[in-house]
């Protein structure tokens, strides 16, 4: 089997521990030259031309250049360019794009990251034709059937392609359909008076963290389930620290078209049903799936149980409730990452622990200390909290690879 | 996965031309109407690269239609249209049913609520008399002294109170200050209703002359109405000329 082409930091990583293999007289000098000889040609490459997650990071900001670019030409000589002018151009790069990239990935095969990146421009340029429709024939820019289209036509070439860039592309698009679609069926007026979309959003991120890891446990999907993973995580543990917070006050909405947990949750649980499918599960993913389906389940029901909680005890029992539901998320998420040596885990949990830790000592010891201490205390935890952080997380990563050599 | 590939590209490409045809289709056949357009609360003007417009039949006044019933948000509603001697369409009356045999528009209700006219007189410092309606009005009472910033024709554009400490100038339009003599407020039921066709798309910077043309009254839209009242944006006529 050929080397990976953008394994570099294996690549580093093996000449140290090739190196102390040699040491401790597991192979001979002879073995590690040859071993390191196969992916030396690699290296070369590295060192003249800089590795290769350097390349697709500048080919993708370059798609993103030159979609914003094409939309920002358009939209500055409004009038000096005719309908169809303006048609012909989106038509012709989108073409473009897309062919060009297809043809320098899979068939010339001599610019496969340049082509991946034009390819994720024709997807940009085919969500900018969509807008620019709109302004044509003046339809209200807050009209969400825009994204929603966009991120439908574009997940099937994921799909296809097996590329994350755009399956990220058309959920992070599909998350913004979501929350203009539900704003608009629901009738209050500003976000800022209503709670509804902190647990719509957080049902969505268990949701596509759910499918993210059914796509994990089959291998043909393998490779595109770290962007469901990902967003999914961010998103729900954004939700679930928000609702941390005292917002109980503005309320629920009553009368919240319950289509969109109806959706949501159909889509989930087809994703759980078919992750109980394929063989050789990783460790924990009992207790994982199950916690995911009894959080989304919580979730809803508050939603639904409790629009308007008047009593003030109420409120603080339910906070507090809350509290100890976020907290159990990243004890779980940080034992499971462990567990399982997975490092999104990990990082997230982590990231959600030290922002609550920020959050509840604002909440509850701003009263309560002299201002001069609360600094003082607060500074002084924050650099424990960092240091002991730090160290907690070298453990844990470190451990994985201990484990990793056990075994 | 060639084939694939261009399968759903192709796609793609049928989507958007799709979307062309439909709208192109509803601009070559649906029947032409103009409507008169309202100012804007002027601290919600011109965002970006487009116009925000409002209508007049954006805030319909129930109680002067007759109409008994009332109305959620979000719900589909339809609005019988009747020509003006200008040649502009106006409401009529509004009903959840689709009309039969006559001209309506559809939209869809954002809320009902209970609005006030005012009507006010406003003695300036020459001690005359001014006979204003503005259209906000609440938070100002008898005695109070006000500035009003009016453009050429009359209209206001915005209502500031004045104090020994706080002196307002008019960003746009003509000042008239003075002391509120007498404040009348008439209550009634107001329904507001969006057609989907509150904003027009503009070239960067063209917005603002037509902004002031719409705060002006002067402004008026031409829209092309499916059979099924959903209207979409034709044409902009400031002064009975053509906006390109």
């Amino acid at each position: 089997m050929p080397p990976h082409r953008e394994d570099l930091g294996f690549l580093r990583k093996l000449e140290q521990e090739s190196e102390l293999w040699l040491k401790e007289g597991m192979i001979l000098p002879e073995q590690r030259k040859r071993i390191l000889a196969r992916y030396r040609l690699l290296k070369k490459a590295d060192e003249k031309a800089g590795p290769g997650k350097l390349i697709t990071t500048l080919s993708i900001l370059g798609s993103i250049l030159v979609g914003v670019g094409v939309i920002l030409f358009i939209a500055s000589n409004w009038s000096g360019i005719p309908n169809w002018g303006r048609l012909s151009i989106v038509f012709f790069s989108l073409l473009i794009s897309y062919g060009l990239g297809f043809y320098l990935r899979y068939e010339a095969k001599n610019y496969p990251k340049v082509g991946a990146s034009l390819i994720l421009l024709g997807s940009l340029i085919f969500g900018a034709g969509m807008f620019l429709i709109a302004q044509i024939y003046h339809i209200t820019v807050h009209y969400p059937n825009g994204p929603l289209l966009w991120g439908l036509f574009v997940l099937p070439l994921a799909y296809l392609l097996r590329f994350r860039s755009l399956l990220s592309l058309a959920l992070l698009v599909l998350l913004i359909w979501l929350g203009m679609e539900a704003h608009l069926q629901t009738s209050h007026h500003s976000y800022l008076q209503s709670v509804t979309m902190v647990p719509l959003f957080c049902v969505a991120g268990i949701a596509l963290w759910g499918i993210g890891l059914m796509h994990r446990d089959w291998r043909s999907l393998r490779a595109i389930s770290s962007p469901y993973i990902f967003i999914g995580t961010l998103i729900t543990f954004f939700a679930g620290f928000v609702l941390t917070f005292d917002l109980y006050a503005l309320g629920f909405e009553p009368d919240f078209p319950l289509i969109f947990y109806a959706g949501i949750v159909v889509l989930f649980l087809a994703g759980m049903i078919l992750r109980c499918y394929p063989e050789g599960k990783e460790k924990g993913w009992i207790p994982e799936t199950l916690g995911l389906v009894i959080l989304m389940a919580i979730v809803i029901y508050l939603s639904m149980a409790s629009p308007n909680i008047s009593p003030m005890r109420a409120r603080a029992g339910l906070r507090l409730f809350l509290n100890a539901l976020f907290g159990l998320e990243i004890f779980g998420l940080i034992i499971l990452g462990f567990i399982r040596r997975y490092s999104i885990y990990v990082n997230v949990g982590l990231l959600f622990f030290a922002l609550d830790v920020v959050a509840r000592y604002f909440d509850l010891f701003w009263e309560l200390l002299p201002r001069s201490l609360f600094f003082i205390a607060g500074g002084l935890l924050l650099l424990f909290g960092g240091i002991l952080l730090e160290r907690k997380r070298r453990r844990i990563l470190a451990s994985f690879n201990i484990k990793e050599a056990d075994e | 996965m060639r084939k694939t590939f261009v399968f759903f590209v192709l796609l793609q490409v049928v989507l958007l031309i799709g979307i062309i045809a439909y709208r192109q289709y509803w601009v070559a056949t649906g029947e032409r109407i103009l409507l008169k357009t309202t100012p804007v609360d002027p601290r919600d003007i011109f965002r970006g690269d487009y116009v925000s417009l409002r209508y007049e039949i954006s805030s319909l006044n129930l109680d002067e239609l007759a109409v008994k019933q009332s109305f959620k948000g979000n719900e589909k509603v339809y609005v019988i249209l009747q020509k003006n001697p200008d040649g502009t369409f106006a409401a009529k009356s509004v009903s959840k049913e689709p009309p039969t045999g006559k001209k309506f528009i559809q939209g869809r209700a954002l809320y009902e609520i209970l609005s006030s006219k005012w009507e006010i007189v406003l003695k300036d410092d020459s001690e005359n008399l001014h006979r204003l309606k503005p259209q906000w009005f609440s938070s100002f009472k008898q005695g109070d002294r006000v500035l009003f910033c009016l453009d050429e024709r009359g209209n206001i554009l915005a209502v500031h109170q004045e104090s020994a400490g706080y002196k307002p100038e008019c960003r746009g339009g003509q000042p008239l200050s003075g002391i509120v003599e007498e404040i009348k407020e008439k209550k009634f039921r107001s329904l507001n209703v969006e057609y989907g066709i509150e904003n027009y798309f503009v070239e960067e910077g063209k917005g603002m002359a037509i902004e002031s043309s719409r705060n002006a009254r002067e402004l008026r839209v031409e829209v092309s109405l499916r059979s099924d009242g959903k209207g979409i944006i034709t044409g902009l006529f400031v002064n009975g000329k053509l906006v390109k």
